[in-house]
Formats: structure tokens, sequence, C-alpha cells
């Protein structure tokens, strides 16, 4: 049986484990910390176009869609959807087509796909929009939703104070003291009978993605059923429950699947002496108190970019991959790594690790370093997935990508 | 064109500007104070938060270090609420000269600038995380300053005494009537609409611009500027100043402000009063001196970095090559005896601990021309704000946690600086002009810790578009942003380029406020 260790536990890490696992693979993955599902929003961003399908084929012929192609991104989403789907929390939009979604600043956002909680949202469809306010909850700002999105031509009919039976502290309740709330159900029909009252005249009612964590859909389909109107939830700042939602999905699969997780342990470079030729035998990998080498068929590096550690910058003007010292392009001066503007392309954020269509890191001769070492992710060059909104997309389809061509080697 | 007329006409909101109209309104003059952009914008505001002992001086400059020394203990009692009485130390690193200590140590005495020697290990008890090396160690009155607290309690002082401060009002052009300066064309930028004003004096306190008002009146103003770099580190590493005992160098010291530490500074001629960008080198070499006194420093978090202009008198004579090694002491003009052009003043240079010595000087110089017989009392007058306490860091934690989490109805906003909801309410109640985010931080210190704005520019946008009548659009978020990013750009690596990187996930992928999104969907 093919032992491949995935290096990284977010997103991309996770889910191609699941992947190789399901292809009967045994599969490791080992993490330093914790992924960054927990930052991110909750929806897989493809490509911030209206028809992100047809955009892609205008992509430079470096960018990671093009080198994995679209049947990869095709495939990838539907697994990813077909897992969602399985675990009770199902996903909608199409790649053909992007969906407008109220950001929780009342600016616009697109994005492909979404949980059907954040879908229901879409303002390409359904009825006039009311937003519900928790008074203890610091992320979300109903007022403010309603100037900037009249700013942007959507009307926000009302706002309503919906009062929470003993609420998490005012003083700094964090999105997760909210979400487990609604996991009560005696606590979720007190609430339901407290808002009745309160939501004449609503069909369609926006609050903040706290409405549960395992639960969600349950909880979502209690509160419509029982207050006959539809709810949509809006992701505020981090703590992102919809992301911790995926991340709890995911890992539940792996281990389902017989994944081996290993926490708290990040790789630090290769198992040296038994590399023969242009193969990697294993990883080393360091926790607190003990280095230990893993031996491994094919290593998929999934450690992510600039924030996730994966790159490192570093202030005598280097940029280095972290594992494997694998290399790098970028500006020599770091002042230029950074453009003037937060909004801007930078380059820090497009630069990383270069891989071909098989997603084997490549060397400056175009030549894999390795044939059984992988990459994909956020650590790959060739876009700025914040400026083009392209995160999760490549995640999926570089994941998706590379798990097939390691389980080819074999 | 409307007109106005008053006596007194002050050109900066500087913290010498704001002193010589504080002062001169005092005394009863009727004074009018025009900023181009807003209180603080040029040097005050960006200076490391060093109120001196004088001992910086002792052996270059004896005026500069007598005057620090006493207006040090004088600021004490009228701005306490602003300095928190960190005490300073003068230290020998094995880098350091070894017979300087000698003579400052003497130099001080003679010039009255309290420094009393103390032992090693009463230095490592104080501050253990300097370094252990260090041969001598000295101990003075330094302490940090807040010149946005200090620059708000002059306008506040102003106000109460019938001053007018008019921000975002720039000089267009004087008027000049044999030989005499009477008027000037001031352009308010927000509405665009010009007004005139005539005054019997009018007082360049423009830092540096003072070259370019004097411009105005058909004057030359010889006047060196230097560019000063200062990083913020993301702690506040030591609790007392620390100083090297050298002569005045490049990276000679670090103070503790708030919840930081500032490293200071560099010194390159520059031409421009704008031209503050940044060289890579310069934060190396702050952080490599930095390291001298604290082992370990340059593997710390760099906050953000910024760069202050120092406006330098300069007579034909001398040379350009080093603005530091100039006389530091402010000049006052009087360009009557100058130029032989009445009623315009030029006070420029000098530094933030001596503006009330240098606002004095002024003052009575204007009151000479003006034949009133009024005497200076900024020094026995304590500024509006006025506590009675010194700034202590832990006093909002104190009071937060000396609160019950359930029993308050308050909100934490910026966890970085404990800033609450209720702080953010006050300050937008009592801003007179429609507080923006940078006002905000400003007043509250609000976006200035580790996370730069990251969560609570969401949070302080929000709450403030509740308060306003005309909130402003996600321009006004995005340009607060940049402003942050901006100064986290030159030390942009390793944990600073991480947390710039979470700010964008926050602010593009899911807030989407990137400059397209208004013409969505």
């Amino acid at each position: 049986m093919t032992h491949i260790i995935v290096i990284g536990g977010g997103l991309t890490g996770l889910f191609a484990g699941i992947l190789a696992a399901d292809q009967g693979a045994e599969v490791t993955i080992t993490m330093k910390g914790r992924g960054g599902l927990a930052l991110s929003h909750g929806c897989i961003d493809v490509l911030d176009r209206s028809a992100p399908s047809r955009a892609l084929s205008s992509l430079s012929e470096h960018h990671p869609y093009k080198l994995a192609g679209k049947n990869n991104l095709q495939d990838a989403i539907s697994r990813f959807r077909d897992l969602m789907q399985q675990a009770g929390y199902p996903y909608s939009g199409k790649l053909s087509k992007s969906m407008s979604l109220l950001t929780a600043m009342g600016s616009i956002k697109r994005t492909c796909f979404a949980p059907a909680g954040i879908a229901q949202g879409d303002l390409n469809s359904g009825g006039q929009i009311v937003l519900g306010r928790f008074a203890s909850f610091r992320d979300f700002y109903p007022d403010m939703i309603q100037i900037q999105a009249r700013k942007a031509g959507i009307k926000i009919a009302k706002i309503i104070d919906l009062p929470l039976l003993e609420p998490p502290s005012h003083r700094d309740g964090y999105p997760m003291d909210f979400a487990l709330r609604f996991e009560d159900s005696s606590w979720l029909s007190e609430i339901i009978r407290m808002w009745r009252p309160l939501l004449p005249g609503v069909k369609r009612l926006g609050l903040p993605a706290v409405l549960g964590l395992q639960n969600h859909c349950e909880i979502l389909e209690e509160l419509e059923d029982s207050l006959g109107i539809e709810v949509f939830e809006i992701p505020s700042l981090p703590p992102s429950i919809p992301g911790i939602r995926i991340e709890r999905i995911l890992l539940r699969q792996a281990q389902a699947l017989g994944v081996k997780i290993i926490e708290g342990a990040g790789a630090i470079g290769r198992v040296d002496g038994r590399s023969r030729g242009k193969r990697v035998s294993g990883v080393v990998l360091h926790s607190i108190n003990r280095t230990i080498q893993f031996d491994a068929d094919a290593v998929l590096l999934a450690t992510g970019g600039i924030l996730n550690g994966g790159l490192v910058a570093q202030q005598d003007h280097r940029l280095r991959e972290s594992v494997f010292d694998l290399p790098v392009d970028y500006p020599p001066n770091r002042l230029n790594w950074v453009g003037m503007s937060l909004f801007q392309q930078q380059a820090y954020a497009s630069t990383g690790v270069f891989v071909n269509s098989r997603m084997q890191p490549i060397g400056f001769d175009e030549k894999p370093m390795f044939n059984n070492l992988f990459a994909a992710g956020g650590l790959l060059a060739g876009s700025d997935r914040s400026f083009e909104g392209s995160r999760q997309g490549i995640d999926l389809a570089t994941a998706h990508c590379a798990v097939y061509e390691a389980l080819r080697l074999s | 064109m409307s007109s106005l007329s008053t006596q007194v006409l002050v050109i900066g909101g500087g913290v010498t500007g704001l002193g010589i109209a504080w002062d001169a309104a005092l005394r009863g003059l009727k004074v009018v104070l025009v900023e181009q952009s807003d209180i603080g914008q040029g040097t005050s505001g960006r200076h490391h938060g060093l109120l001196h002992s004088g001992g910086r001086y002792v052996l270059s400059d004896t005026v500069s270090a007598q005057d620090c020394a006493s207006e040090n203990q004088i600021l004490r009692r009228i701005a306490s609420h602003a300095i928190e009485d960190t005490g300073g130390l003068f230290v020998s690193t094995p880098a350091d000269p070894v017979d300087y200590p000698d003579q400052w140590l003497n130099a001080c005495s003679q010039l009255n600038v309290p420094a009393e020697e103390i032992s090693l290990p009463a230095m490592l008890d104080r501050e253990p995380l300097l370094n252990p090396r260090i041969s001598r160690s000295f101990f003075v009155q330094d302490a940090s300053i807040d010149s946005f607290d200090l620059s708000h309690a002059l306008v506040k002082g102003i106000q109460e005494r019938g001053g007018v401060v008019l921000l975002r009002h720039r000089l267009e052009r004087f008027s000049i009537h044999k030989d005499h300066l009477v008027e000037a064309k001031i352009r308010d930028l927000t509405t665009n609409k010009s007004q005139r004003l005539s005054a019997s004096i009018f007082i360049n306190a423009a830092g540096p611009w003072a070259k370019n008002i004097t411009e105005m009146a058909g004057l030359e103003l010889p006047l060196a500027l230097g560019k000063g770099t200062l990083v913020a580190m993301s702690n506040r590493l030591v609790n007392t100043v620390v100083n090297r005992c050298k002569p005045p160098s490049d990276g000679d010291i670090i103070v503790p402000v708030g919840t930081v530490a500032i490293l200071g500074t560099t010194d390159t001629p520059v031409e421009e009063p704008t031209s503050l960008a940044i060289e890579p080198w310069e934060i190396d070499l702050l952080l490599a001196e930095g390291d001298l006194l604290l082992p370990g420093l340059r593997d710390c978090r760099p906050l953000r970095a910024w760069a202050g202009i120092r406006p330098l008198y300069q007579p034909a004579a001398e040379s350009m090559s080093q603005t530091r090694a100039l006389h530091r002491a402010h000049v006052i003009l009087d360009h009557e005896e100058t130029d032989g052009l009445q009623g315009f003043i030029s006070a420029v240079g000098g530094k933030l601990t001596t503006f009330r010595l240098m606002a004095e000087e002024t003052v009575d110089l204007i009151c000479d021309k003006l034949e009133i017989d009024q005497k200076c009392t900024t020094s026995s007058t304590p500024l509006p704000n006025e506590t009675g306490n010194f700034f202590s860091l832990p006093s909002r934690l104190d009071k937060l946690e000396r609160q019950d989490h359930h029993a308050t109805d308050d909100q934490i906003v910026c966890e970085c600086e404990l800033v609450m909801r209720s702080n953010l309410e006050d300050a937008l109640e009592n801003s007179v002009t429609g507080a923006d985010l940078d006002d905000l931080r400003r007043d509250l210190r609000m976006g200035m810790g580790p996370c730069q704005a990251g969560f609570c520019a969401y949070r302080t946008f929000a709450i403030s578009s509740e308060f306003s009548s005309t909130p402003t659009s996600i321009k006004g978020i995005r340009d607060f942003l940049d402003e942050r990013w901006k100064g986290k750009r030159p030390v942009a690596w390793g944990s600073t380029l991480q947390q710039m990187e979470f700010s964008r996930r926050i602010y593009l992928d899911l807030f989407a406020a990137s400059r397209n999104s208004e013409d969505r969907p």
C-alpha cells in the first residue's frame, strides 16, 4: 500500500488526505499548528468574476488553475460537495456563474459555492432582506451594512433587534460562544418563542454566521420552519464558524477513513542519506521535545503561503520555502515584496513554489526536484489569491491533481 | 470672500504653533491658528515620545541640555496626563567609548542635569532584558510623553480661552503693505473656499514647512531638513527609557510608549518636508543598534516604522552633511530685524521637550511688538484634561478587571489597546468636526497594537457610522487601512508580514472591500 505523508492540516491538506485515503492509500497528515480554515469565510472562491469558468481560460500559463487543468477543478469541487453533502452540510452554486453575497461590511462579495445557509443570501434571487441584530455580538453591525449596501444599490428593508436567552458575555463574546448556544435545542425553542412576535411581515432574515456548529442545518431548518421565514447567514470576523464547520467535517471524515493525524509536529526537512537520486524517502518532523523520521512513498506539501508558514519572509531579503528550501522566485529587495496599498496585488502573495502540471515542485531548469514530492494549495506560485478571489478553488483543484499524480507513481 | 481679523495668526498645528497660541491666549491675546492638515501631523506626531532629561545634550549642546532639564520638570507639572514617568537610563555597552561616561557624568553635574550612577545588579533588576555586558549605568529624569495627548490638551486650552483653531486650512498667500505683513489668504481644504485673515502679527511655526511659508513673504530661510526614522516594536520590552552613553548617533535610544517600544533614530539630510520614504538599511541599523542594548531584540517583531523631519536653522556657513551636529536649540527670527519686514516672526527648530519655552520666548517678542505688558504664565498653568496623575499603562486593564464580565454593557472594540465601545462613543460625541478613523486612533490608540487595526478598524468603522449623519463610504476604511499598511511596509517580514496578510484575508477575502467592490453586482 502506498504511504503518503501530507504536510499541513488546512483545507488543502485535509482534502488531499481524504482523497488519497479514499483511493486506498495509507495516509499520515502532520500539522504544526492548525490550518487556516478558522480564518476563512467558509465559501469556495474560485475566481472573482461573474462567470468564473469562462474566465479560467484567460489566466496565465503559470497559474495554478492552468497547471492543474479544468478537469481537476471540476472533479475537486464535486468531490468536496459530495463530502459536505454526506456530512449534512450541503453547498450550492455553480462554476459558470458567481453568486453575490452581502458581506458584514455591506459590500458585495462574489463567490462560486457557499453552504446552503449562506447561499440563501444570494442577492441575485430571493425576496427583500431584513437583518437581525444580537445586542451582545460585536462583529455584526446591521446599521453599517444597511448604509453601505444602499450605496451599492441593495435595499435592506429593516433591522430588528433579536433577544438571546442568557447571551454570551457582552464584553467580549466570541462567535463560538454564540454558535454553541444555538446547539442547545431547548435554548433554541425558547429563542424561537421570543423572536416570533418580532418578525411579522419578514420573509428573509440575515443573521451573523453563528447559527450552530455541527447541527447547523437542523438549526437553520428549525428556525425557518418554526418562524415561517427564510434565514441566511453572513460571515464576519474570525474565528469563522463556517470555516470551523468545514474543518470539523474534514477531520472527522479523514479519521473515518483511517488517516493518521499528527498534531503539533512541523516538518523540518527530508530524510537525509537514504534519498536515492530524485526521490524523497521520508520527512523529518519536529515536535516540542523530539525529532522523528517518517518514511513515505510520496510526500505532499500543503503548508500554505506566507500567513500559514509554508513561506517564510526574512529580514535578510530572503523568502524561503520552510520545509525543503525549494526554489522560490521573489524581488531581491524586501521593500518590493509589498505594495503601497493593502488592496493592490502583492509580490509576496503571488510568489511561492513552482510546480509542473503534475504538481511536482520544479527548479529554475523546470525539472522536478524529486519524483515523489508534490505541492498544493497556498504554497504555489502564480496567483495572488486574495486579489483575484481564488483561494479555495486553487486549494481544492491542486490538492486533487497532486493526490492523483502521487497515486499514479505506484 | 469672507474676512476675519485677529491679533496673532499662528501658522502650523504642531506643538510649536499650539504652544505659541496657548501662551498668547493665556495672556489675553486674540489668536487664530491655521493648520493645513491635522493636529500633530508633522514632526510633533512623528517623534519617539521622549521627554528629554537633558542628558543627551550635556556634552554637545549645553544650552539645550539645561533647557530640557528645566522644561522636563515644568511639563511634569502642567501636562502630567500626557506623561508616563518611566525614568531613563544611560548605559555603556561594550561598543561604546570607555572614557565617555565619566566626562558625561561630570558634565551632567556641572549643568545641573540630575544623573546618578546605579549598580549593574540594580540596573538588571529594573530592566532584566538589558545587555548583561553593559559596564556602567546612570539613572536620569527621562520620561515618555504622548504628543497627541499633549496637543489635544493644548487645542482645548486655546479654545477655552477664546482662541480659534482652523484645521485643514492652508495658507495661500500673504499681502504685504509698505514693508508690513498685513493679511493672509487662507483656503479651507474641506469646502475649498478662501477667506482673508488680517492680523497684527503673523507667526510662522510650520516646522519643516517654515521655509515654504517665508518664501510666500518673499524671504529666504536657511533651513536644513533631517529625516529621522523610527521603529515601533510590538512589545514594550522595557519600562524605562534606555539611552546609549556615547555621543549622539544613529539608533541610540529605546523609549517605552504605551504597549510598544520605539527605537530611534536615524538622521539623513533631505530636501523636502515630504521626503519620508524609509530605506531597508535604516531599519536594519536601528534593529542592530537596539540589539546591543537588548540582546535578541533583532528577532523581536517590529510593528511599524515611520519617519519625521527635523527642521534645523542653518545659517549659511554650516554644512549640509550632518544635520544632527547642527545646533539643536530653537531660533526665534524677527523678520523686521533680519529682513526689514514688519509683523512677521518665524519660530524655527526646537524639540518637543522645549516647546513651551520656545512659545514663551516667541510670545514675549509678540508682546514687545504689540506693547502689551503681560507675563507668561504657561509654566504654572496646568493644561486642560489634567487629572493630576501620570498616565499609566495598565489603567485601562485595571478598570476592566474590576468589572464583572457579565454585569457590564460595554464591549471591547480593540483588544490590543483595550479600547471599549464607551471610549469610542465618548470620542465620537466630543468630536466637533466629525472624527474620522484616524482621529479616533490618535485619541484612543485604537488600531495601534499588534494587529494594527485588523479587527478594530471594522468595528470602529461600524460604530462611527452609527453616529454620523453623513457616514463615509468604504473608501474611508480603505484609506485608514492603507495608512497602517504603509507603516508596516518597511518592516514587512516574518510575523509582521503574516499579520499584514491576515488583514488582507479579512478586508479582501471576507469583506470584499477592494476598490472595485462599489460598482457591483
